[in-house]
């Protein structure tokens, strides 16, 4: 129920401006849909987004694989999945719906939550989606996914599926969109139009599929442009702090520092909120953990915290990742 | 280039996550998901409608396709090819029949049988027009049970499918690799390439007599025949040069083995492919429940369900074909 406050001012202000058509409540932001007149909201709502965002789908090609992408920026940066781009600095190429090819070349990303970033290497403008704000996808909400599934396919076209978000936790969000392997890379939308999350994993129940929130690629922006592929090599090789941590307002919560690690050290205790490494703000468990292990064991960190509301500071030296 | 879209897929299609790790993730209540039962009431008069135009088509007591009602009398459409040896209907209201085969048709892989019955008022379907399903528009079917439904969109553009031809069974590697051929850099186990004693690193050279160069042109030039066909190929191995005759397998049974996606998929529809047109859509409904009809959000019938081909995706055959079957079927 986070963000109902919000929700509801968003409808007030509509209401200022778009007094007629605003009526009690849209389908799609029902609870359940109760009868078909709803259910054919929940139809039209779908078929008026589609043609405002399909144009912004890609496939991807590149000589080892294909997956699906979307553009998010005028410029043609595109959100992908990470087992799609495979590493940084990959040159491959784009399909757009309408069978142009354009190249591009794979940026950063994370094996942790699987987000990938790709860049088209050829000048824009091209055509791009909204991305949705932090935390403004809830249990429950409507969703519909876009894809290439096996590739480009002029006489299919695109494919679109429609479920509602059933899970969310740390880094994964889970619909009941149906998704196939093949769909990988490929855009989750909200019904305003806006990506909310990229295609990842498929489930064993077919209903229950595993997507990479938009959250992830919001928290790790510039690390994702930066060109750099954040592996789980990386994150046993790198360095070590030793909490466990939840996601919180205006940083990370520590729930618990583990024995004998620079965290226990240092003095760290749970409900400790870790606001910034090195100037650098967290905003989720993942960036946290790509921060610290992008740094090497015995590098120095500076971490900013609050307990009990005080800010506090302190030097901390990184150890190494225990062995399984 | 389907083959080839296939193979460097397959590098795709095994990201697949273990379903125990999260106990502790609160999870959608399953009857307000997409086929939970809230959704399912929702559709009012169109779930009846779909529960009881359908029937279930049974052999050895087992469901082996669902078939629908086009006629007052008991004429029932449904898929010929799962349907071979059906002996009993059962309807949704718990009813069995005896059934009688009366017609088969290749093209569209559809079959008119007969309820043996003396009752003239059986609940036909409502034919609809199927062009006003565009992509993103709601479809429905009955589930195998006939006690519920499954609702999903219609999902990619109607089109025709064509021809799957036949298949060696195995997994090429880039071009060029190897000089004057395309190397191999999978044999499918048990398939035809493997039965003919190709072996991974070897490289073909030529596809009955015809030199090759890209994967491109291996599977063009496979392909061009149907599965059971024979082809030369040869191959050098280790500098020899060898010759072998191999029987095309079917791509769908090959690969099917091969690819995990499929595998998490269940069984898919042994024919589905050659079809003049279908509807895709992306109700799960399994391999055993094709054939019965496929309804819109007003409960009118605006195709048949004629393939399962992965887990996400159903073709169906537009109403205006299967009409047209069916008039030749009733020979009016």
């Amino acid at each position: 129920m986070r963000g109902y406050p919000i929700v509801l001012f968003g409808v007030f202000f509509l209401r200022l401006f778009l007094p007629a058509e605003e009526n009690q409540g849209k389908a799609w932001e029902l609870p359940v849909p109760s009868n078909p007149k709803e259910l054919l909201e929940i139809q039209d709502r779908l078929q008026s987004l589609l043609p405002k965002v399909q144009g912004a789908l890609v496939s991807i090609e590149a000589n080892d694989g294909a997956g699906s992408g979307i553009i998010v920026s005028e410029d043609g940066l595109v959100l992908t999945a990470a087992h799609v781009i495979g590493k940084s600095n990959k040159k491959m190429f784009v399909r757009l719906p309408n069978g142009k090819r354009a190249p591009a070349v794979s940026l950063g990303g994370s094996e942790l939550s699987d987000a990938g970033m790709l860049k088209i290497t050829k000048a824009g403008p091209w055509p791009f989606v909204e991305m949705a704000p932090k935390g403004s996808s809830q249990l429950g909400a409507w969703c519909f996914g876009l894809g290439h599934p096996g590739g480009f396919d002029k006489e299919r076209g695109l494919v679109v599926r429609l479920g509602r978000v059933i899970g969310r936790k740390d880094e994964t969000m889970r619909t009941d969109s149906r998704l196939l392997g093949g769909d990988s890379g490929g855009p989750l939308f909200d019904f305003n139009g806006r990506v909310i999350a990229i295609h990842s994993r498929i489930s064993k129940k077919p209903d229950e599929n595993f997507h990479v929130p938009i959250e992830s690629y919001l928290a790790n922006w510039e690390f994702f442009q930066n060109e750099t592929l954040f592996t789980m090599e990386k994150m046993e090789k790198g360095g070590f702090l030793g909490v466990a941590c939840k996601e919180a307002k205006g940083g990370v919560m520590v729930v618990e520092t583990i024995k004998e690690t620079p965290a226990e050290s240092s003095g760290l205790q749970p409900d400790d909120l870790l606001v910034s490494i090195d100037e650098q703000k967290i905003d989720n468990r993942e960036e946290l953990t790509i921060l610290i292990a992008s740094k090497n064991p015995g590098d120095e960190i500076k971490l900013e915290y609050e307990r009990k509301g005080k800010s506090m500071s302190s030097k901390i030296k990184l150890g190494k990742r225990p062995g399984e | 280039m389907k083959i080839l879209i296939l193979f460097t897929f397959l590098a795709y299609t095994y990201s697949q996550a273990e379903d125990s790790d999260d106990n502790t993730t609160e999870l959608l209540n399953e009857k307000f998901r997409l086929n939970g039962l809230s959704t399912q009431d929702a559709f009012g008069s169109a779930r009846g409608k779909a529960l009881s135009a359908t029937v279930r088509l049974v052999r050895n007591d087992k469901l082996i396709a669902l078939g629908g009602f086009v006629d007052p009398s008991g004429y029932v459409l449904t898929k010929a090819s799962d349907c071979v040896g059906a002996r009993e209907a059962q309807t949704s209201d718990g009813k069995t029949y005896r059934l009688k085969i009366k017609k088969r048709d290749e093209k569209t892989d559809l079959a008119l049988y007969q309820l043996i019955s003396d009752k003239d008022s059986f609940p036909v379907v409502q034919w609809g027009d199927e062009n006003s399903t565009r992509t993103g528009s709601w479809v429905l079917s009955s589930f195998s049970k006939l006690e519920e439904i499954r609702v999903g969109v219609a999902s990619g553009k109607p089109r025709k499918i064509g021809r799957e031809g036949g298949v060696i069974g195995v997994i090429l590697g880039a071009d060029g690799d190897s000089v004057g051929g395309v190397r191999i850099s999978e044999v499918v186990p048990q398939a035809a390439a493997y039965k003919a004693g190709l072996l991974k690193g070897d490289v073909i050279t030529s596809v009955d007599g015809r030199k090759l160069k890209s994967r491109d042109q291996v599977a063009k030039i496979v392909g061009k025949n149907d599965p059971g066909d024979v082809v030369r190929i040869q191959i050098k191995r280790d500098d020899e040069v060898k010759f072998f005759n191999v029987t095309l397998g079917h791509r769908s049974v090959t690969f099917d083995l091969f690819n995990r996606n499929l595998q998490m998929s269940g069984p898919v529809s042994k024919r589905k492919d050659n079809f003049p047109m279908i509807l895709q859509h992306d109700l799960p409904l399994p391999k055993n429940s094709m054939g019965g009809p496929l309804f819109n959000l007003n409960g009118e019938c605006i195709g048949f369900n004629i393939a399962r081909v992965d887990r996400v995706t159903i073709y169906a055959l537009p109403a205006e074909q299967v009409r047209e079957t069916l008039s030749k079927f009733l020979g009016k």
